[in-house]
């Protein structure tokens, strides 16, 4: 009888537990505690040492495309359209020499190439092969100024809603040497779906942080007043600023 | 309480052991709640470093909607309304692996489900780390762990459960099986499941890439990581039939108030 009491007391306390989970989950100070343990994450393992570089034969060929595939409205068709020969990289902001810098530009300057895994937040990873700029190389090139700490990335795509995807690092994250601003995927120029004409590459933090087609770079002292002020298209859905984990 | 008669109680569990043991108990549900709902945003296990079918062990899915199957090993069963096509949370049933009322939040979060995972990540490690700590001062930690001792007397052990033998072999405060059990969860699944979930992260993954190469990759270190889930979960399965069989208000209370009655 005991027994019998006890285990149905047990499968009645789990039944009661949707309810409390839910109900704790759209509370906003609970989800505010919770959300401290990024904080604690971002300093105990913040941005340290290199993402493990791969050999060539460990490449997908056919690189799962992440997040939306290409962008669908007619300002970023038209630059496709032309192969993105009109496409200029606009980095502006807390900076002593803005800049607008082409493909070609872009391409003169010095390249890097890395094959790193690129870890999605859903829990799958594919490893890829990009080159591009180092976002380090863009940053000395602009000069951010004393004020600088972030750096904003928005992007050529909306969500429909008419919200444009962005991102943001900060300037240690930016400087990290595998931060990238990725030209190339797999030894071929990004196409649309990937990111084209510009992406960037952070191999150490999951995959919503390497935002696709980006048009300009921001660089900030802050980026609390960007739409919802979290710092990104997926920090305002929720998700975590610091993606290292 | 009829077992309250001949000796008198012993104060058997200090505070720092019964708390512990009520906020793991939380921790690891909200834990395993919070998982499935992480596992349901890509509900394949890989054994390998990136994502591969070829070397899939375990994927829930629905191949069309009304359908919901499992496949382990490329074996592929249908398990609609248990796993793959699952109750949403919102009245209406899905395509997701794990229905929303074996996940925390209640219904699809992946952010959520997230959140609720690296909180409470930290709670039951420093909750683990402390009570092994203190109780390994206090010395109570060795009554709990096997010794050498210990292993000629598993099988009698073992052969008593199952009624095949009259007495259990002489053994102290827990029997040779509960010292087993106990040395399996603390020393080897408990850190198993932390170190499979670290190797998770990219950010640790750059700071310590063998950590992640041990386990195979990150996809094998996410079926490690499954599977020490799946392992507490048998544990606690055991662990509440012993308590439920062997004087469920006397355990319970001893847990509560530490205060136990011997038989």
């Amino acid at each position: 009888m005991k027994r019998r009491l006890f285990i149905a007391s047990s499968l009645s306390t789990l039944a009661g537990c949707g309810p409390i989970s839910t109900a704790l989950s759209q509370n906003q100070s609970v989800q505010r505690v919770l959300a401290s343990a990024e904080g604690l994450n971002h300093a105990l393992i913040g941005t340290r040492g290199l993402a493990r570089e791969y050999r060539d034969r460990d490449v997908d060929r056919n690189f799962r495309v992440n997040g939306f595939a290409t962008p669908s409205d007619a300002h970023y068709a038209a630059l496709a359209a032309g192969d993105f020969s009109a496409y200029r990289l606009i980095v502006e902001g807390a900076v002593e020499r803005p800049r607008a810098l082409s493909l070609a530009e872009l391409y003169a300057m010095p390249q890097r190439t890395q094959i790193t895994r690129h870890d999605c937040v859903e829990g799958w990873s594919a490893i890829g092969k990009w080159s591009g700029v180092p976002l380090s190389a863009v940053l000395d090139a602009v000069i951010p100024r004393a004020d600088a700490r972030y750096v904003v990335f928005r992007c050529l795509d909306n969500d429909g809603a008419g919200n444009l995807y962005y991102e943001s690092l900060d300037l240690h994250q930016a400087r990290h040497p595998q931060a990238l601003l990725a030209l190339r995927l797999n030894d071929a120029p990004l196409d649309p779906d990937h990111g084209a004409p510009v992406r960037l590459r952070v191999p150490t933090q999951l995959g919503y942080k390497s935002a696709k087609w980006i048009g300009r770079i921001e660089v900030a002292g802050s980026f609390a007043k960007i739409y919802s002020g979290n710092g990104g298209y997926w920090e305002d859905q929720g998700y975590e600023w610091y993606a290292g984990i | 309480m009829k077992e309250a008669a001949a000796a008198p109680a012993v104060y058997r569990y200090a505070f720092l052991t019964r708390a512990s043991h009520w906020v793991w108990l939380v921790a690891f549900f909200v834990l395993v709640g919070s998982g499935l709902q992480i596992f349901n945003a890509s509900p394949n296990l890989d054994a390998s470093d990136k994502s591969d079918p070829a070397r899939r062990v375990l994927a829930i899915g629905s191949p069309r909607d009304g359908v919901g199957t499992t496949s382990i090993f490329g074996r592929t069963i249908v398990t609609t309304g248990w796993l793959g096509w699952t109750g949403d949370g919102m009245g209406s049933r899905g395509a997701h692996a794990f229905g929303a009322s074996m996940t925390i939040p209640g219904y699809q979060d992946l952010a959520g489900g997230r959140r609720w995972h690296l909180f409470f990540a930290w709670i039951a490690t420093v909750c683990w780390l402390a009570w092994l700590v203190s109780s390994a001062i206090k010395g109570s930690l060795r009554e709990m762990i096997l010794s050498p001792d210990d292993v000629p007397k598993l099988w009698p052990m073992q052969m008593y459960y199952l009624k095949l033998r009259k007495t259990p072999p002489p053994h102290g405060i827990y029997n040779p099986l509960q010292k087993a059990a106990y040395t399996l969860v603390l020393f080897v699944i408990a850190p198993l499941v932390v170190v499979t979930g670290l190797a998770l992260s990219p950010g640790i993954d750059a700071i310590a890439n063998p950590l992640t190469v041990v386990f195979g990759g990150r996809q094998f270190a996410r079926l490690w990581h499954f599977a020490g889930m799946l392992a507490l979960l048998g544990f606690f399965a055991i662990h509440v039939f012993q308590v439920a069989t062997q004087g469920v208000v006397n355990q319970m209370r001893s847990m509560i108030t530490g205060w136990y009655q011997p038989q």
